[in-house]
């Protein structure tokens, strides 16, 4: 099958999840019903009497927004997952490598501890706070490896990442340890939920996600060289220094903006990019935008799964991206392509 | 320092004073010579000399004191694509960790003349075609690189360097992992290119340069026109080949006596 007619069927297959994850659940919504309010909702009509009006509100407050959230969480994560791997030619590298997760979960267990976090700025202050803390410590190893190594060489990338996640992890673990009340909040944050997302989470989401693929979409060639390593890439000519600071800084973005709203989910960042190799090749300008659509269509079924295979208990959706992805990725990763 | 007798108004690159290194620590020390177009330079010395730095810190890879030009031009001044068109860099790459085409891999070296996005021109595709096909790599032009040998590797890389089009070529090993037919191959493929003219995008019309490390001492003279030696980080000599490879030099490059021992260990094939 050629690529193209490949993307066509990856992309309704993201529509399929989309449409299941709005379908399915404890009330069970039919698919009329379904497009009979989207219809209504987005032409302003009137809503034909025999749909149940909590219906409405359930599909389009609730699910709608849920859904789309998981679609865009799951498309950023992978997106950057993509470029990291490729930047720093290293197969493991995921979208936490440079320590985006553990600089803002220590920023939103500051915000809970001090008790902002009740308050309605609280709501605001979180996801603020997390961000800026993520991104800040991605800024700081980014800063110190390129001023230790000249040469931004990878595994010093990859070494000052690690060291930071493992030190700012410890002032967390201190942090919790003097704060036991507080403790409970803070690892449900870490665990990562889609549970309460609404339009405006998913406005935010849906701009960062959709303008972060593109602007990495325009680095498909640089990413392509980058992955034979920086000498191999700077010899065609791409300013290899420019090119992975800039990558690294849209994909800390994508992440960045993904954890401060859902907490930290693992597992999508790290396969799906494999899986979209597998299928399309490594040629970048097919990676990066089915990455997006597949880690999306990944997140959506997992959020689906982690509110209802136990509902009304709903399991951490980060549970479930690691449970039904680690055996899917082993199939797609050594079945024959 | 030795400077090569021609006219400096035909030196492609000239390096005066160069120091470079890694992390501020100098593996090249005041190095001078000039290599005029359309010559093919040999790189000889012991392992650790600092011959790949050499060609990494011409090509603008390490930072540097001292000055270098390509073509009349300071590397200082020139961005990084600039020095893309004019050098080609085949450098040691022993493993890929995400497959490609050798289609797709040969075409990035295409990259600097392709537009914002991906979008191929033909002269692009002719280009590729062309450079696959005299490489003779055209039959497995849609196979995966991952799947491939050592070996061809590394002639899909060399199609890489030479789509690049470029003026200046530099091999880093290049015999490195290729049996024999394909090193003959490969020279008389390098001799080959060595007779056609490249156009640069300022339509002057070059000689193609060569400087290369080559592992085997008969390879590296048989193609030379000039040798530069090296010692410990420091250029020995830089001369025409002639009268330069005595076994008594030799002996002080590579600190042990090189010509007793090529002639000890020749084997007499029946």
């Amino acid at each position: 099958m050629k690529n193209s007619s490949k993307s066509i069927a990856a992309g309704l297959l993201g529509l399929a999840a989309v449409i299941m994850g709005i379908c399915i659940g404890s009330v069970m919504i039919s698919l009329s019903d379904t497009f009979s309010i989207i219809t209504a909702k987005l032409t302003g009509g009137s809503i034909s009497q025999s749909v149940d009006a909590s219906l409405v509100s359930i599909l389009w407050e609730i699910r709608i927004p849920r859904a789309l959230s998981a679609f865009f969480v799951g498309g950023a994560l992978a997106v950057s997952g993509a470029v990291m791997q490729s930047i720093l030619q290293n197969p493991l590298a995921s979208s936490y490598t440079l320590g985006v997760s553990s600089g803002a979960s220590l920023g939103a267990a500051i915000v809970i501890v001090c008790g902002f976090s009740s308050s309605i700025l609280g709501f605001l202050l979180l996801p603020v706070v997390g961000f800026t803390c993520g991104l800040s410590t991605v800024f700081l190893v980014i800063l110190i490896a390129s001023k230790l190594d000249s040469g931004f060489k990878n595994h010093t990338i990859i070494l000052f990442g690690m060291v930071f996640s493992l030190f700012v992890n410890a002032a967390l673990t201190m942090l919790s340890a003097l704060n036991q009340s507080h403790m409970q909040r803070l690892i449900l944050w870490q665990m990562g939920t889609f549970s309460g997302k609404r339009w405006h989470h998913v406005a935010i989401l849906s701009v960062f996600c959709i303008l972060g693929t593109i602007a990495v979409t325009f680095y498909s060639r640089e990413l392509d060289l980058l992955t034979f390593g920086d000498e191999e890439a700077m010899a065609v000519g791409v300013d290899t220094k420019r090119a992975k600071i800039t990558l690294l800084v849209l994909a800390s973005l994508l992440t960045g903006i993904s954890v401060c709203f859902t907490g930290v989910i693992g597992f999508i960042d790290l396969t799906v990019p494999h899986i979209t190799r597998r299928i399309f090749g490594s040629s970048h300008k097919y990676v990066i935008p089915l990455s997006m659509i597949i880690g999306g269509s990944f997140m959506v079924i997992a959020d689906l799964l982690a509110r209802t295979i136990l509902a009304p208990q709903e399991i951490p959706v980060g549970a479930i991206t690691a449970l039904i992805g680690a055996p899917f990725f082993l199939y797609v990763y050594f079945k024959k392509r | 320092m030795t400077n090569n007798p021609l006219n400096s108004a035909n030196n492609i690159i000239s390096l005066s004073h160069v120091t470079a290194g890694y992390d501020k620590t100098p593996v090249l020390q005041d190095i001078s010579f000039d290599i005029a177009e359309g010559h093919c330079v040999s790189l000889l010395g012991s392992n650790g000399c600092g011959k790949t730095t050499l060609l990494r810190t011409i090509a603008g890879m390490l930072p540097f004191s001292g000055d270098i030009h390509i073509n009349g031009k300071s590397i200082n001044a020139m961005k990084r694509k600039e020095i893309a068109s004019y050098v080609a860099f085949l450098s040691q790459i022993s493993s890929v960790y995400f497959s490609y085409s050798v289609y797709e891999t040969v075409m990035q070296g295409r990259y600097l003349h392709k537009g914002l996005f991906f979008e191929k021109n033909r002269s692009d595709r002719e280009i590729v075609d062309e450079t696959l096909e005299s490489l003779g790599l055209s039959q497995i032009a849609g196979k995966q690189i991952t799947a491939l040998s050592g070996g061809q590797l590394q002639r899909v890389m060399l199609a890489r360097c030479i789509a690049q089009r470029c003026p200046i070529l530099m091999l880093d090993e290049p015999m490195n992992h290729l049996d024999l037919k394909i090193q003959a191959e490969f020279m008389e493929y390098l001799a080959n290119w060595r007779t056609t003219t490249l156009t640069m995008p300022d339509n002057k019309a070059y000689k193609p340069t060569v400087i290369g490390v080559f592992h085997d001492l008969n390879t590296a003279a048989g193609i030379a026109d000039d040798i530069a030696f090296l010692k410990d980080g420091r250029l020995v000599l830089f001369a025409p080949k002639k009268g330069a490879l005595t076994a008594e030099r030799l002996s002080e490059v590579f600190d042990f006596d090189v010509v007793s021992y090529i002639k000890s260990h020749n084997y007499e094939f029946t």
